[in-house]
């Protein structure tokens, strides 16, 4: 009877419809992961590999700054100055650990430069002969450049002295 | 007593259309019927469960995905998909799955016609 068969012909078009609307959301979502975008993807992260390792990039820029996931650029050396929040002066970022080590008196180097500078020489006499025996036993990281900054700057118990006007004044903004 | 006579439709276009039109109700009744005793709901059921086994689906879908590949992932539309499915599986279903679709339509028919 034809009309059955339009029944059927019905039904079979409504599962039809059902797959067609599937396969529709899984190609829109590309949840059905196929072997040629697999295959595709694959090649294209190899290529993106060989271009990261090849070394004929520029290296110049390379070495010295590192680019992160942002694409930012982040020098060696922090150029960025502050102010110290024990003495108020204006610091470089990069040289910020060697300047609170001074400071804040974290012991010899420090007050040894105070001594000298603050007290009287009879005083600092006193004091020298211990000092230089513990100076034996625990090493400093005297650097050339460490020096250069502290000639300048007093000890813990210091008042304003001259302003340690401190290299780079680029602001980092 | 005066008649009005209404002449009837001589004419083959018209006698066609009337049949045409007694066929729709006749096809729509029969729908609403499946419809209401729940034998339609049964029916698709049946026809899903039978289709899904002799893997009448995964050649549909197989089917789409070749559609999918040739127009694009983004491109492709839920019509395109079916105008292009729809003659590839009304030919494509198995015999046995026609056959015994048919009977229970043709069963049920029968036993809601008055």
């Amino acid at each position: 009877m034809d009309l059955s068969s339009q029944v059927f012909l019905d039904l079979v078009d409504s599962v039809i419809a059902d797959v067609a609307s599937e396969c529709h959301r899984i190609a829109r979502l590309g949840l059905d992961r196929d072997l040629e975008v697999v295959e595709e993807e694959l090649r294209l992260s190899v290529e993106a590999r060989a271009k990261v390792a090849d070394p004929s990039n520029n290296l110049e820029t390379n070495t010295k700054y590192v680019v992160d996931i942002f694409g930012q650029t982040h020098p060696p050396i922090a150029s960025e100055v502050f102010n110290c929040m024990n003495c108020g002066r204006q610091v470089v970022a990069g040289r910020f650990a060697p300047h609170l080590e001074r400071c804040m008196g974290k012991g010899r180097k420090a007050r040894t430069n105070a001594t000298t500078t603050t007290r009287s020489s009879t005083a600092a006499q006193n004091r020298n002969p211990r000092r230089s025996s513990n100076q034996r036993y625990s090493p400093h990281p005297n650097s050339g450049s460490e020096n250069q900054l502290a000639s300048g700057s007093p000890g813990v118990a210091s008042e304003d002295c001259s302003n340690g006007t401190v290299r780079g004044n680029g602001k980092g903004d | 007593m005066k008649h009005s006579v209404n002449p009837p439709p001589t004419p083959d276009k018209d006698v066609a259309e009337a049949f045409e039109k007694d066929e729709l109700t006749l096809r729509e009744i029969i729908n609403i019927k499946l419809v209401e005793s729940g034998e339609k709901e049964n029916l698709m059921e049946l026809v899903r469960d039978r289709l899904v086994e002799c893997g009448w689906k995964d050649e549909m879908r197989i089917a789409c995905r070749e559609l999918v590949r040739k127009k694009g992932r983004k491109d492709v539309t839920v019509d395109e998909l079916i105008r292009v499915i729809t003659p590839k599986g009304r030919a494509s279903v198995p015999d046995s799955v026609k056959e015994e679709l048919l009977n229970r339509i043709q069963n049920f028919i029968l036993s809601a016609a008055p």
